[in-house]
């Protein structure tokens, strides 16, 4: 039995609704209770800012694209190489880091959650192996499903459930946690080096509309019971214009779920703009939170760029072969039979671009313009729009209009045409921060019941200690203070662990893998229909029997049961 | 004679992949393939002994015949024979000119040595169970 | 006992469709393997116990004390050398990082002397690739340039592309073009619908040639390039321009021929060049079953895919400097731990004799051309046969091995831990 009493914390758990209240907060064996014994370790917060451990619901560290993203870029590992200390093995890459990097940087920051934005099932055993060695953040995946052959024919024949049983054997099998879909048919046209260019497209040789892959995808999310929505990651991503896709994207999701959204559109800056071409390209964060607003079924996360160099790294394969076009830098595409692709490319955001400053506008403007902090979470896509080190410079930006003047007057001088950005005053204050950033993740993920996101009695004690006395801090005017404080913690705790104290990780990681295994009725298991089979055998190149990710990648696995609708 | 040495894989090399002391081993590495009218310009039948020699060493080595290897070239499957006679030179690359290392091809009645004196020549020391 | 679908340790192509026929503790029959899968599975020859050489020649030693030497040697070594790690599993791979990392030595797998100048070229200019299935279900043209699958990976165009039938090649070898090219007319160039015979050192060229020619730049394309007639050069650009996917192969004759990572270079820009056309991709035939497995695991954990240094105390790549056959050739290193690979066989033995003048351990359950050269050998299971453990096929798409007979042996990843926490204990101490 291990205690630890973390005393004079000025929480803000907005879940709970604790908003700068100065309390202390009682673990016991990994968990908030009601109280410590004497004989618990004390830390002593000080009176600084106290949230839940951190919770990214969308970021790229784990998987073969990821680890190809590395391998390709010598120059990255260099550039963001530390060497071993401590406990602490030696990390390289900025952008691209290294397992162990990510894992140190994430909790010098105080987060203790990721989603993996996305997994191929083929290669999910990669991602598992590569979440052992994430070893201090809690890890779960998104389950790529968008170029997914046997889906498409289901979607093809209006069968719902058979997409859910499809669904269903393959995320227990390889041990996914949610439902990815990333330019859904738009992956699978790649496989011809082609695309689809509205979702009411026909995806060439399956007779399906992404469209109808997305609405059949919700539906069969909502009926498996999924603690996460369908992910998505929309067609025509980056292209002048695109909003209109997004939009009309949007109006296709239905309100389904009580507890949470029903669609969670992830990266939305890269697929809000207007225009037609690159000459005349603006924002349109304006009509797309218009929408959000009047859509308590939809969350969105920023995708908000930030200056520099950085990888973009996608299953959209066709995306990353344009940005090669456009930059001709080294370029990697590895599309994965029957199921989805990728492509990796570099990219340096240039505040000389007149394209680059409306990109970083837009992502402001999504989470500015968005009411309800909850259904506008921040994020870059990390790495796509910037490495994950550098949310605490969007939440000095989202908290100070100040700061955004004084970026906004380094940019591009055309920027203010084409963007709104300026003219907005909402500063945002720390308890939105705090939704956005861990509150807001929970409730998409579906992870509050497993006792992520809060600081209530029994939630899992992930605690992100800040040094920064926000009743004395004027984020508005003090936003040096406010990023500099979000960069490192005093203290993070996981499980009731202090797992870093002032950048420095001080043990050994023990982290946990969620995922989930819905149950269908026996009479629509996958696993025993003879046409599914039969094409697996003939079409994959791995036999089903060896396609299911073994017990033993998960050492610490969490799996979450649902039961199937009949 | 001069030539090119080529090295690469060979399906029988590749079977005794595992067995490196036997003699099959031997047999299937210890060989050197060469155009047949290459060998006809040596004054030699098919299965008679020639010594390469590089920059890095010489060695013995038996003859066949391939008329998929091109004149003023030798095919020699990898493994410690070819290796003995190429050089560690990588022009920073990291990796040796395992194809394209220049030889001189002689006649020999010198007999093929077998794997154990090869490592020895090298100061290893051949270990029988 | 029968088996299903037994994973093969030999190759890259990693077959998983195996049957294996198991008698106790030996394999007596495989089914649906080629050649070299048959003589993996049902060979013998392992090492019974492990052995040192003293000066009176070899002695058979206890495992603990074989690990307790391994262990000293590299405790007491200025600079070792951790170099192998294709035939094993990926713990042990993870492992043998980590004593690296721990004693500030060198750890390098066999990609330095087949496919890293591949990896040099992807790390200037990406890789456009794809899993083995895209290609099965999708390619009409199929190029293997500079590799001979017939041989080497011989199940490679019966399970994956010429001879595989696919959903949308449903004719199979019907279906397909298949392409050839190399310096001599290999087994894999007696099936081919067009074979390109290059001059030696002639890829570079060649791949050039090509390129302008698919810019539409033939017209500066000389009557012969390096062997090749322009007629050909130009029918073969029309092919691959034509085609509704290409996929192209390619293997050491572009590694290790003059150029090295150039070729390799030249050959994936000019699938770049050909995406703008229609689909194409390209894939490096890897050798071992499991060396992709071992840049994929050091890429992980370090950030480089093999030739990692940490001597400094930061992880540090530099091929040419910290490569195997480099630090061998240089005298540089002063203890050797070799792990599932044979140098003594594969390495220029100018690099490979200076194993022999330093403390080597060997960990391989065979006896092998390195078996001479080193001062300690510990044999360990066979990867595959009784030990699992994951691998990276040629395409990047994990599989795990399974453990089909079990044996005496340790697994080497369990060897490895023991020599790591020993090494631990001791500079803790």
């Amino acid at each position: 039995m291990t205690e630890l009493l973390v005393k004079n914390a000025c929480v803000i758990d907005p879940l709970n609704r604790i908003s700068m209240e100065i309390m202390d907060l009682p673990i016991r064996d990994g968990r908030i209770v009601e109280s410590v014994s004497s004989v618990a370790d004390v830390i002593d917060a000080q009176g600084c800012l106290t949230l839940p451990g951190g919770i990214d619901s969308h970021s790229h560290v784990c998987g073969t694209k990821v680890n190809f993203g590395r391998y390709m870029s010598p120059e990255d590992m260099r550039a963001g190489r530390t060497a071993r200390r401590g406990k602490m093995h030696v990390t390289s890459g900025y952008y691209v880091p290294t397992t162990f990097g990510n894992s140190y940087r994430y909790s010098t920051m105080g987060y203790t959650t990721v989603l993996e934005g996305a997994m191929a099932p083929l290669e999910a055993r990669h991602t598992h192996e590569e979440f052992t060695a994430t070893p201090h953040q809690d890890m779960m995946a998104n389950t790529l499903f968008d170029g997914n052959w046997a889906i498409m024919e289901a979607v093809q024949k209006h069968d719902v459930r058979k997409a859910a049983a499809i669904v269903a054997w393959t995320l227990s099998a390889v041990k996914g946690y949610s439902i990815k879909l990333t330019n859904p048919g738009g992956t699978e046209a790649w496989g011809w080096g082609e695309d689809v260019s509205s979702v009411h497209e026909q995806v060439p040789n399956f007779n399906v509309t992404p469209a109808e892959i997305i609405t059949t995808m919700i539906q069969a999310n909502e009926l498996l019971h999924l603690p996460h929505s369908v992910h998505l990651h929309c067609n025509n991503l980056g292209k002048p214009g695109n909003f209109q896709t997004t939009l009309e994207t949007f109006d296709l999701v239905p309100d389904s779920n009580n507890g949470r959204q029903t669609l969670y559109a992830t990266h939305v800056q890269f697929h809000a703009y207007g225009g037609t071409t690159w000459q005349n390209i603006n924002s349109k964060a304006e009509e797309i939170s218009r929408s959000v607003n009047a859509k308590p079924q939809i969350v969105m996360d920023m995708g908000q760029i930030m200056f520099g160099r950085t990888m973009t790294m996608t299953a959209d394969g066709p995306m990353e072969f344009n940005l090669y076009r456009l930059h001709h830098n080294k370029w990697s595409n590895h599309d994965v039979e029957l199921e989805t692709g990728s492509g990796i490319i570099p990219v340096l955001y240039s505040k000389k671009s007149l394209v680059n400053c409306v990109m970083w506008a837009i992502g402001l403007e999504l989470a500015l313009l968005t009411k309800n902090p909850y259904q506008c979470l921040l994020a870059t896509d990390n790495p796509n729009g910037a490495p994950f080190v550098k949310y605490p410079e969007i939440i000095g930006l989202l908290m100070s209009k100040r700061y955004r003047d004084e970026e906004c007057a380094t940019l591009h001088s055309g920027t203010g045409q084409r963007t709104v950005i300026s003219s907005i005053d909402r500063e945002m204050d720390w308890n939105e921060i705090a939704i956005m950033t861990r509150a807001g993740q929970a409730k998409a993920l579906g992870i509050i019941t497993q006792g992520k996101g809060h600081l209530g009695l029994g939630a899992e004690a992930d605690v992100a200690i800040y040094p920064i006395r926000c009743r004395d801090v004027d984020p508005s005017t003090e936003y040096r203070k406010v990023t500099e404080g979000f960069q490192k913690t005093m203290y993070t705790i996981k499980r009731g662990r202090v797992i870093a104290r002032n950048g420095e990780v001080i043990v050994e990681g023990a982290n946990s893998t969620f995922w989930v295994n819905p149950s269908v009725p026996e009479e629509i298991n996958v696993a025993d229909d003879p046409e599914f089979v039969k094409k697996f055998k003939e079409y994959y190149t791995v036999r089903m029997s060896n396609y299911p990710v073994q017990d033993v990648y998960l050492p610490r696995g969490k799996c979450i049961r649902t039961e199937a609708m009949r | 004679m001069k030539a090119i040495l080529n090295t690469g894989r060979t399906i029988s090399q590749g079977v005794e992949v595992e067995h490196k002391g036997s003699p099959v081993y031997r047999a299937a590495v210890s060989v050197c393939y060469m155009n047949p009218v290459d060998l006809m310009d040596l004054g030699i039948e098919e299965g008679a002994r020639v010594v390469l020699t590089s920059r890095a060493g010489s060695i013995v080595l038996t003859t066949w015949t391939a008329e998929g290897v091109n004149r003023g070239e030798v095919f020699v499957p990898l493994g410690p024979y070819a290796n003995h006679i190429i050089s560690a030179e990588t022009h920073a690359t990291g990796m040796p000119d395992f194809k394209g290392e220049p030889v001189e091809i002689n006649p020999t009645e010198e007999r093929v040595k077998d794997i154990g004196s090869v490592m020895e020549e090298i100061g290893g020391l051949w270990y029988d169970h | 006992m029968i088996i299903k679908d037994v994973v093969c340790p030999f190759c890259g192509c990693l077959c998983d469709d195996l049957e294996v026929e198991v008698d106790g503790q030996r394999v007596i029959r495989v089914q649906n393997g080629c050649a070299l899968a048959e003589s993996t599975f049902t060979g013998s020859n392992r090492l019974p116990a492990p052995i040192r050489r003293n000066a009176m020649g070899w002695e058979e030693i206890s495992y603990d004390d074989a690990i307790s030497d391994a262990a000293d040697i590299l405790l007491s070594a200025d600079r070792p050398l951790l170099y192998g790690w294709s035939s094993t599993h990926g713990e042990t791979q993870s492992c043998g990082v980590h004593i690296a990392e721990l004693i500030g030595g060198v750890i390098d797998n066999t990609s330095t002397v087949c496919h890293g100048p591949s990896i040099l070229a992807i790390q200037e200019v990406g890789h456009p690739g794809c899993t083995l299935g895209q290609v099965k279900n999708r390619a009409d043209v199929i190029v293997y340039w500079g590799c001979n699958p017939a041989e080497a990976h011989p199940r490679h165009m019966s399970r994956y592309t010429t001879f595989a039938t696919g959903f949308f090649v449903p004719e199979a070898r019907h279906g397909r073009t298949v392409i050839v090219v190399d310096t001599r007319r290999t087994e894999s160039a007696e099936i081919a619908d067009e074979f390109i015979r290059i001059e030696r050192g002639g890829d570079y060229e060649v791949l050039s040639a090509l390129r302008a020619i698919v810019q539409g730049k033939s017209s500066i394309i000389p009557s012969e390039v390096a062997g090749v007639s322009r007629e050909q050069l130009i029918r073969v650009s029309e092919i691959c321009k034509k085609a509704k996917f290409g996929a192209i192969f390619f293997g050491l004759g572009l590694t290790m021929s003059a150029g090295k990572y150039k070729n390799v270079r030249n050959a994936i820009e000019l699938t770049d060049e050909l995406n703008r056309h229609t689909k194409f991709t390209i894939s490096p035939l890897r050798g071992h079953s499991n060396v992709y497995g071992s840049n994929e695991v050091f890429t992980w954990i370090t950030g480089y895919p093999y030739a990692v240094d940490f001597a400094r105390g930061i992880a540090f790549y530099n091929p040419g400097e910290t490569t195997a056959v480099d630090i061998l050739q240089r005298g540089e290193c002063d203890a050797a731990l070799i792990v599932a690979s044979d140098p003594g066989a594969h390495f220029p033995h100018s690099a490979a004799a200076h194993l022999a003048k330093i403390p080597t351990i060997l960990i391989d359950p065979h006896q092998t051309a390195t078996t001479p050269l080193c001062r300690l050998q510990i044999p360990c299971t066979m990867t595959g046969i009784d030990a699992e453990g994951t691998a990276y096929r040629m395409d990047g798409v994990p599989i795990r091995y399974k453990k089909i007979i079990e044996s005496s042996y340790p697994d080497d990843a369990y060897l490895l831990r023991r020599i790591h926490d020993r090494i631990r204990e001791v500079q803790g101490a």
